[in-house]
């Protein structure tokens, strides 16, 4: 029976689909059945009209027989809602323009949203790729209120034996690499692991095996190395032979044992690495920078895998009494150190803030854009609807139902919205591809992995969906809820003023966004702007870079400032060559460190408290490559060096900071450590930006390479030439010295495009979408004034008759939409006022509440809305009173 | 659909059946006469009715059609039983006997009084 009916159902499924050739059959076989009919009637003596007419009427009719028959074919339901679907689809097609705007102001809209939730996908929601990662927490190393990411080993290995709640912790830390292989030179980054790191995390290998304990036991005795999928990929050819193979990493060769499995990316989201070494080797992989045994040397992330029915609160307590311990053992170095557990993947939660704020505040702009998109169609359909009332009227007094009527008008919406959404995918698709392409200038391997899964397709059905129903429920509803007597006799006044009340909101609505917006948007250029003005404390223009790590590929202290030395000579012998120098890492970055400053007689507090300063390495003449200018004292030079006493140069902060209203020429100081070799003060350089382009001047010291080696290397060579040529010349002279040396060069000016890129992305983002919000209040303002103007036409055509003057009639429609367009200025200029708060790290000291920027986008906006109004406005001046009246 | 309308819709479409295992194949119309015939005139059906009817049972697979030539040569489409069609009507002829004599009990005593 059920089997029937499905048989059934399929059949009349499938009838749907070629109702024509059925009825041509039907109307066939009732003819037949009349035919017989007829003939029997004639045979028992009826004329032949009538023989026909009793035929007819024994049948029930032609046309109900036939429309019943169909109902038992086909779906009623199903045929309604096709039939809906087509009308709606004539209706728009009939209105293009409207379709148009509709269909792109919600693509864009719609788009929007899916980009950034696939960004938000990405990076919050997608979980690591481990087995069971729910599992997984994140350790931070807590002091007071700060966190940072890492811990030492030696304590990392007393949080993994000592506590029982961990299924295991694993620990690991990023390393660059210089890479040779089959005769190539490359630079890329790696892990080092600990030996449980696979295990725990449940990865498999896609070749040969994984890193096991086995292969993390004595320091130096294990060269071997795990690669990553993509890494045999694209580095080795997906070569089958891989397992096995010797590559040169740092100088050392190492055996590949294994290709981790497919998709396996590490276990921070933002940036990959692509081999895997076991920590022991970690003196090997960072030459002689050695620290498994220092416990004061914070460099790995510790990430664990709890045990089954453990919750994170117990874990927590557990490493916090851990901590305690700690501390009480080892106070020099764990003073006040704690354990903060947190979802893994972002570099202990330290980034977590950060991205989920900048998320969150990109979310929030395109969802405002959307609404706003929502308020203007709504407000585009309340006109439309006002164009049909009469048909509706006609219709619903003819006995149509009020919910088929609002059926019909929502599927219409629904339409548009499902198109916008198709379109909207699209357009993420784009935005997407163009984000990746658009990869931000760092020197990491940044893991920029957006792709439109089935999280971001649902989310963009949803958010159709909602959409369709936002903007489309309301005027529908509105639309049916007519009074019939008035709409049918084409009085309008009296009820369109009551409803007038949702238009108005909107309208306020609209503006108010798009002013909080495009503050948003102006605030941001300003602050770019004010970022071209910063006082950086060099010149980023005419100068170029090129960096190197001499310690990767083995050098040691004397060789390393032997290759120095060779090279600037070298260099500055160039023609176009006006100044050079060496530092370990030129500003702005973020990777500047900051290191405890102890300074002489004055009482010195312990390293975890002491004042810090921004340190630096640099050789003779760096300051003036950088256009940095030296106020006191000299330049490091030659009679620096192991032998000379140790010196630095500090900057103004520094002098200003510690040696307030005296001469900081010659004073002393130790860096690192209270005990440390005293530094003399040899000369003071202009404050700069160092780690981030909003910071406040700090104190910076900059120590000479001759007595503080580091394998680091920038060479910074200003030029008067073409710069992009003065580069490859440079890279031809690094090359002549040492053909393997892998090196990254650029522009110096690039530098700088980390650091705004934020805010670049952010006033782009405001700015795009507050032209479009403007465009969008506009249409609507000139929408709804358009369909006032309209609806009132009667009544100022007797305004009019009664002597109203033009100005009359332009100050009455005028009026009444600016004070809606007005109502919108005051409550955005508030909003905004709150909003752009949020955006304060961004600003480069721009005021978030900056009067300037408020009041031209105020004065833009009322503008706007005064054109949008006065076109309907003029409009209405126009109306012949004549006309208007006899129109009754 | 009202419930008196889908019971006579029923019991409509047994009497297809029944006329169909009695007559042979058969086209609409000489259904509907033979229906009337059958029930002694007593029954009057607008014929119209008995297409959706024949629809119904044609998608549940109780009959088949074919278009074919009728006793004056004219294109007629004809009714057939299928082999499901004959365990249907055994199946509901048995149904309806058990239903007449249940009611039959009912009515019996209500003769004697």
């Amino acid at each position: 029976m059920r089997i029937r009916q499905l048989r059934a159902l399929a059949l009349r499924l499938a009838g749907l689909f070629r109702r024509k050739s059925l009825d041509r059959e039907l109307a066939l076989e009732l003819e037949s059945h009349l035919q017989m009919h007829t003939e029997d009637n004639l045979r028992s003596g009826m004329t032949p009209e009538e023989a026909r007419r009793q035929a007819l009427i024994k049948l029930g009719g032609l046309l109900p027989t036939a429309e019943q028959y169909r109902r038992q074919r086909g779906f009623p339901l199903i045929e309604t809602l096709l039939k809906d679907l087509r009308y709606g689809m004539r209706r728009l097609a009939r209105s293009p323009a409207f379709t148009a705007i509709a269909l792109l102001s919600l693509a864009l809209g719609i788009g929007a949203n899916t980009a950034i939730f696939s960004l938000i996908n990405t990076v919050v929601l997608r979980p690591l790729p481990v087995e069971r990662p729910a599992e997984i927490v994140s350790l931070g190393n807590a002091t007071g209120n700060r966190l940072f990411p890492t811990f030492s080993y030696p304590n990392y290995k007393d949080f993994r034996d000592r506590n029982d709640l961990f299924a295991g912790l694993v620990a690991y830390r990023f390393a660059p690499l210089s890479m040779s292989h089959d005769g190539v030179n490359e630079r890329l980054w790696a892990y080092v692991v600990t030996g449980n790191y696979f295990e725990v995390l449940g990865v498999k290998a896609a070749r040969g095996r994984l890193l096991g304990p086995e292969d993390d036991l004595q320091p130096g005795a294990h060269p071997v190395t795990v690669i990553s999928y993509q890494c045999w990929q694209q580095r080795f050819g997906a070569d089958p032979g891989v397992v096995g193979k010797s590559i040169v990493a740092n100088g050392r060769s190492y055996t590949v044992i294994g290709v981790a499995a497919k998709g396996f990316f590490g276990t921070e989201i933002i940036a990959a690495p692509e081999l895997w070494f076991p920590m022991t080797m970690q003196a090997e992989i960072e030459v002689g920078n050695s620290w498994l045994d220092k416990r004061g040397d914070e460099n790995i992330f510790v990430i664990g895998r709890l045990k089954p029915n453990v919750t994170v609160a117990q874990a927590q307590a557990a490493l916090t009494s851990i901590a305690l311990e700690l501390e009480r053992e080892y106070p020099e170095v764990n003073e006040g150190k704690r354990v903060q557990l947190s979802p893994p993947g972002m570099m202990s939660g330290t980034m977590r803030a950060g991205i989920l704020g900048f998320a969150g505040l990109l979310m929030l702009v395109v969802a405002f854009v959307l609404l706003l998109a929502c308020t203007n169609l709504a407000n585009l359909l309340l006109a439309r609807a006002a164009d049909r009332r009469k048909e509706i009227a006609v219709r619903l007094s003819l006995g149509a139902s009020r919910a088929r009527i609002v059926w019909q008008l929502m599927t219409e919406s629904m339409l548009l919205a499902v198109g916008s959404g198709l379109l909207g995918l699209l357009l993420a698709y784009w935005l997407v591809n163009l984000a990746v392409a658009l990869k931000p200038p760092v020197d990491v391997p940044l893991l920029i992995d957006l792709h439109i899964d089935y999280r971001v397709l649902l989310f963009t059905c949803l958010v159709s969906l909602a959409t369709g129903l936002l903007f489309g429920l309301l005027p529908a509803l509105q639309a049916t809820k007519v009074d019939l007597l008035t709409a049918l006799k084409d009085e309008t006044s009296g009820a369109a003023l009551r409803r007038s009340w949702l238009k108005s909101s909107l309208i306020v609505l609209q503006v108010a966004l798009s002013l909080v917006l495009l503050v948003s948007g102006a605030l941001m250029l300003r602050a770019l702007q004010r970022a071209q003005a910063l006082n950086l404390g060099f010149n980023p223009q005419n100068a170029v870079e090129l960096s190197f790590d001499l310690r990767l590929q083995g050098y040691d202290k004397g060789r390393g400032l032997e290759f120095q030395k060779q090279l600037l000579e070298h260099v500055r012998a160039l023609p176009g060559v006006e100044a050079a120098g060496i530092v370990d890492l030129a500003p702005v970055d973020l990777h500047f460190s900051r290191t405890p400053v102890f300074i002489e007689g004055q009482i010195s507090e312990r390293a975890s408290n002491a004042p810090r300063a921004v340190s630096s390495r640099a050789s003779p003449g760096y300051f003036r490559a950088m256009s940095t200018r030296l106020l006191r004292g000299r330049d490091f030079d030659e009679r620096d060096d192991e032998k000379s006493p140790q010196v630095a140069i500090v900057n103004e902060a520094f002098a200003r900071r510690f040696w307030p209203g005296q001469d900081p020429l010659g004073k002393r100081f130790a860096q690192g450590t209270a005990d440390g070799p005293m530094v003399q003060v040899v000369g003071v350089v202009e404050d700069g930006k160092y780690a981030t382009l909003n910071e406040e001047s700090q104190p910076f010291v900059c120590r000479p390479m001759s007595q503080a080696f580091v394998g680091t290397n920038t060479v910074i060579v200003r030029t008067a030439s073409d710069p992009q040529r003065m580069l490859a010349l440079l890279r031809k002279e690094v090359q002549q010295l040492d053909p393997q040396m892998p090196l990254s060069g650029k522009m110096l000016v690039e530098r700088l495009a980390m650091p705004l890129l934020p805010a670049r992305i952010a006033a782009s983002v405001l700015g795009s979408f507050g032209i479009l919000a403007l465009v969008l209040a506009a249409i609507g303002i000139y929408g709804v004034m358009s369909y006032t103007v309209s609806r009132r036409t009667h009544e100022i055509g007797i305004r009019v008759a009664l002597g109203a003057q033009a100005s009359d009639v332009l100050r009455l429609v005028i009026g009444q939409g600016m004070t809606l367009a007005m109502l919108g200025v005051v409550i955005g200029l508030s909003v905004a006022l709150l909003v752009t708060r949020l955006m304060r790290s961004l600003l480069f000291g721009v005021s978030a509440s900056d009067p300037l920027t408020y009041a031209g986008v105020a004065a833009l906006l009322s503008a706007v809305a005064l054109l949008a109004c006065y076109i309907p406005a003029r409009r209405a001046t126009k109306i012949d009173p004549l006309v208007a009246l006899r129109n009754e | 659909m009202s419930e008196s309308a889908s019971v006579w819709q029923g019991t409509l479409a047994l009497m297809v059946l029944k006329t169909l295992e009695a007559m042979g194949p058969l086209h609409g119309y000489g259904i509907a006469r033979r229906i009337e015939q059958t029930s002694g005139d007593l029954l009057s059906i607008n014929y119209g009715t008995l297409y959706p009817a024949l629809l119904k049972l044609e998608q549940e697979g109780y009959v088949s059609s074919e278009w074919g030539l009728s006793d004056n040569n004219r294109q007629a489409k004809y009714y057939k039983l299928t082999r499901a069609g004959r365990k249907q009507l055994a199946r509901e002829t048995l149904e309806w006997e058990k239903t007449t004599a249940i009611l039959a009990r009912f009515f019996a005593p209500a003769k004697e009084s």
